[in-house]
């Protein structure tokens, strides 16, 4: 029984912080920048096809594809919002929701016209392996997806607290104007900060690659799951959206073993819609809309 | 929002332009009938009837979400479970959808009722969000409740007809809807209603500073859409006779049926009329050149581009040339 | 620290701005502000004095007119780039950033300085010489200050990277008379140190203590002017006249 309950707890950890890397971008862009940023779980997707391809063609481990999807989606990042969400800020919320929809349709269909809409997987040397404590197994793959997702969270808390760009992207976030005044140039870190939130879209779709099947079309699913994560974390607040991510994590491998498994999302979009009735005044106040 | 006064008639709008321009429209109409009583090619009746499908769903989506402003991207949900309340129906009490598809209305309504409770309190994204995320948790419940059959799928009744006939059946079935839905949302916007739910858009809380009853609006409003919704998914059960989760309740529908407001133009109840038949006609014509996907790509540009740089949608762009300035209509999403 | 000639003055010419075309707010203003000077803007409400000075700091767009700073055209400079040219804003009310530590606060006003740690270290921390009453509250959130507090803050933000021209909006507001006479005085200061200083307010008798010249705007247009002399005697006739009594 204990060892069930250990065993429970250790997958609910080590999903739960996956899914806190796939609601971080979100959480981080959305707080900080007030853009909903709906074609988050396409990039997420792109992200685990990224590792698919390398790992295919080149042959490099998911890890290290980890590590170089960063400054790739980074980089995809920013592309797109000065392409794109420079027009959608200066938009009303509805027409920038419907292009942010639109990005995120455009996105599903390049890759399906890519990838096809087959259901793929990433099959590393460890991906069917488990390690052992006592009498404890953990699947190798998991246990590394939730220490590089812990890694990412990491690096991302310690980028906006401690250094001084990371202080002046949480600082635009909280008053634009003076941001501006002191000599901030808002629109290029709002660049940077779009693109550090695509990267850990990015990152987290090669870490999810490795344990999930994945395909275009089913990318929808993860927006369910980063927002759940964003609204029971609350907006721009990296150890917030860490221990969101851990509940849900834990709260699905719990109903998964009491429950059979699909109400496991019954009941988490229930807490969801639930979350949202309660904390609504929080919510209306976060959406910002940059002039 | 002083632009919404643009909307009104304007006073040099005399009763025999408007006439005039509805008159267009009812031509529109009766080739449409004469068609459908006596055309013959299958694919056309086919996808005629689909487009007016969906010009149901598009008006049923346009009174909250054009006038109301509040984007649901889950009209699938009250499609899905107006479709699957008639299939139960039949699987059970072998009642033929065509006398059950008001009760699926009524089963549609209901739970829109419900659902319009926590969500209506939610605004912008959010509110989007959440529709979309009700869809999921309502297909993995008929998945899972024995009396929906699962992953198996319910098969409704053959009807007796020849293909031909079939469609051509739902194609007047379809166009009916079309006309009673578009007659509803005309009245509509011409209605104190319609007034309120402009004001919920343009400003909510002046307009409840002002008086009007947001909540209660909404709410209808949204129960009135999940009704419509509910009741063409009965029909549409009996149409391809036979339903599982994965497909009735896709997200695309929720997404097609935005599409065709945004395009036509959203807050009007021409928008819909232009957009489903522009989304799918023009996509089925591309089908021939190009592939679904390369299709569909291209529409989510377009969209994108629709979104950000011409709001209105098509009627949108009429109404700007139509008045001469330069001034957004208030139809705007 | 800088002398007199170093400050260079601020000339506005015919400036129209507003925030809707075709609706401007500010409708052909003049003024210049003196090199080491403090000039005063007053005004009914919605003369445009607000406006004027967002205008100036690069929030606003003219659609006529010209803004120059000593021999640089700044008219249509991006709010960002002018403390690269000394200028620095005193937003109207609460501008600090909240969740960031008084500190992180007065450090990121040395943002343009960010090339050089050393230099940006030691700029912050003569902040804190400078205004011993911050010390012990430097690791605190700004936003859990008092109003005085905040606005304490919010000058060695604005002071820290040394500006030469200080466009200060309604400092007072919000803040009780001794606090509000402090930020008085501290004007005072900065302009002795040679700084060009633009003042809107809407505290009449406190703003004309301290003002070297004045200029009245109405309804977006310049009204009166002239040295503070010139208004020292009865402030009650202009104020009726501003509300059109």
């Amino acid at each position: 029984m204990l060892d069930h309950l250990a065993a429970i707890i250790s997958d609910g950890i080590l999903l739960g912080l996956i899914y806190a890397i796939a609601g971080l971008g979100l959480s981080l862009v959305l707080g900080i920048m007030g853009i909903v940023n709906v074609a988050h779980s396409a990039f997420i997707m792109l992200g685990s096809f990224f590792a698919f391809e390398l790992f295919r063609r080149l042959g490099v481990d998911p890890i290290i594809a980890f590590f170089l999807a960063l400054p790739v989606f980074f980089l995809l990042g920013t592309i797109v919002y000065r392409l794109l969400l420079i027009r959608v800020e200066r938009v009303s919320q509805s027409q920038g929701l419907v292009a942010m929809f639109g990005l995120m349709v455009l996105i599903e269909n390049l890759s399906t016209i890519a990838w096809t809409t087959d259901t793929r997987v990433i099959t590393a040397s460890y991906t069917n392996a488990s390690l052992v404590f006592g009498s404890l197994y953990i699947a190798q793959v998991k246990l590394i997806a939730g220490v590089l997702a812990l890694v990412l969270t990491f690096l991302f808390w310690a980028f906006l607290r401690f250094t001084l760009a990371g202080r002046a992207i949480r600082a635009m976030g909280q008053n634009r104007d003076a941001a501006l005044s002191v000599g901030i140039d808002v629109r290029k870190l709002s660049a940077v900060m779009f693109g550090l939130g695509i990267a850990c879209a990015g990152a987290a779709g090669v870490a999810l690659g490795m344990i999930f099947p994945f395909s275009p079309n089913t990318q929808v699913q993860w927006l369910a799951w980063a927002f759940l994560v964003v609204i029971l974390g609350g907006l721009g607040r990296v150890a917030n959206t860490l221990i969101a991510g851990l509940v849900i994590g834990l709260l699905q491998t719990v109903c998964t073993a009491f429950l059979p498994f699909d109400y496991v999302y019954l009941v988490l979009y229930v807490l969801l819609a639930a979350i949202l009735v309660l904390r609504r005044e929080g919510l209306t106040l976060a959406v910002k809309r940059a002039i | 929002m002083v632009l919404s006064l643009f909307f009104l008639p304007s006073p040099s709008d005399t009763g025999t332009t408007r006439l005039r321009r509805l008159a267009v429209w009812l031509l529109v109409l009766v080739a449409l009938a004469v068609y459908g009583a006596f055309g013959r090619q299958l694919f056309l009746l086919s996808t005629l009837g689909t487009v007016f499908l969906y010009v149901v769903l598009t008006q049923a989506w346009n009174i909250l979400g054009g006038y109301g402003g509040y984007l649901n991207f889950g009209m699938v949900t009250f499609f899905g479970v107006g479709a699957y309340a008639s299939a139960v129906l039949f699987q059970y009490f072998e009642l033929s959808p065509f006398l059950t598809a008001p009760l699926a209305g009524l089963v549609s309504a209901v739970l829109g009722l419900l659902i319009g409770i926590p969500t209506l309190r939610i605004r912008g994204a959010y509110f989007a969000l959440v529709t979309m995320i009700i869809t999921f948790a309502v297909q993995t419940l008929v998945l899972d409740l024995p009396v929906t059959q699962g992953a198996l799928g319910i098969y409704l009744q053959p009807l007796k007809l020849s293909p031909l006939n079939l469609e051509r059946l739902f194609y007047f079935l379809f166009l009916g809807c079309a006309v009673i839905v578009t007659v509803l949302v005309y009245a509509i916007e011409h209605s104190n209603f319609g007034w309120a739910l402009i004001a919920i858009r343009e400003d909510e809380d002046a307009a409840e500073i002002v008086g009007v009853r947001t909540v209660e609006v909404k709410w209808i409003a949204n129960g009135i859409a999940a009704f419509i919704a509910g009741v063409v998914g009965g029909l549409y059960a009996q149409r391809i006779m036979y339903i599982e989760p994965t497909g009735t309740f896709a997200f695309d529908i929720s997404l097609n049926v935005v599409l065709m407001a945004v395009i036509g133009g959203a807050g009007t109840w021409q928008g819909p009329l232009i957009g489903a038949p522009l989304v799918l006609l023009v996509a089925d014509a591309l089908r021939v050149t190009v592939t679904s996907e390369v299709n569909r790509a291209i529409f989510s540009v377009v969209v994108i581009l629709i979104a950000l740089f011409i709001p209105g949608g098509v009627m949108g762009v009429w109404t700007r040339w139509r008045r001469g300035s330069k001034r957004k209509p208030a139809g705007a999403p | 620290m800088n002398t007199a000639s170093s400050a260079p003055a601020l000339k506005i010419a015919d400036v129209v701005a507003g925030y809707t075309a075709g609706h401007p707010v500010l409708r052909g203003v003049n003024l210049t502000a003196q090199p080491g000077r403090i000039t005063v803007i007053l005004g009914p409400n919605g003369a445009g004095k607000s406006t004027l000075l967002r205008a100036i700091a690069g929030f606003l767009q003219p659609e006529t007119g010209s803004i120059v700073l000593g021999d640089h055209q700044i008219t249509n400079l991006p709010p960002h780039r002018h403390m690269e040219h000394g200028i620095a804003l005193l937003p109207q009310g609460r501008s600090t950033f909240p969740e960031l530590t008084v500190a992180e606060n007065i450090e990121l006003g040395g943002w343009t300085m960010r090339g050089d740690r050393a230099r940006l270290r030691g700029a912050v921390e003569a902040m804190f010489a400078r205004y011993p009453h911050l010390r012990e509250l430097r690791e605190r959130p700004a936003g859990s200050l008092s109003g005085g507090q905040q606005r304490a803050v919010e000058i060695a933000r604005l002071v820290v990277c040394d500006p030469k021209v200080l466009l200060i909006d309604e400092p007072s507001v919000g803040l009780s008379p001794i606090v509000a006479a402090q930020v008085y005085r501290e004007l005072e200061a900065l302009k002795a140190e040679g700084r060009t200083i633009l003042l809107v307010d809407q505290d009449v008798r406190a703003a004309i203590k301290i003002a070297d010249y004045v200029y009245v705007l109405n309804s977006g247009k310049n009204d009166v002017e002239g040295d503070r002399s010139a208004f020292e005697g009865d402030l009650g006739v202009m104020v009726r006249r501003w509300l059109g009594v």
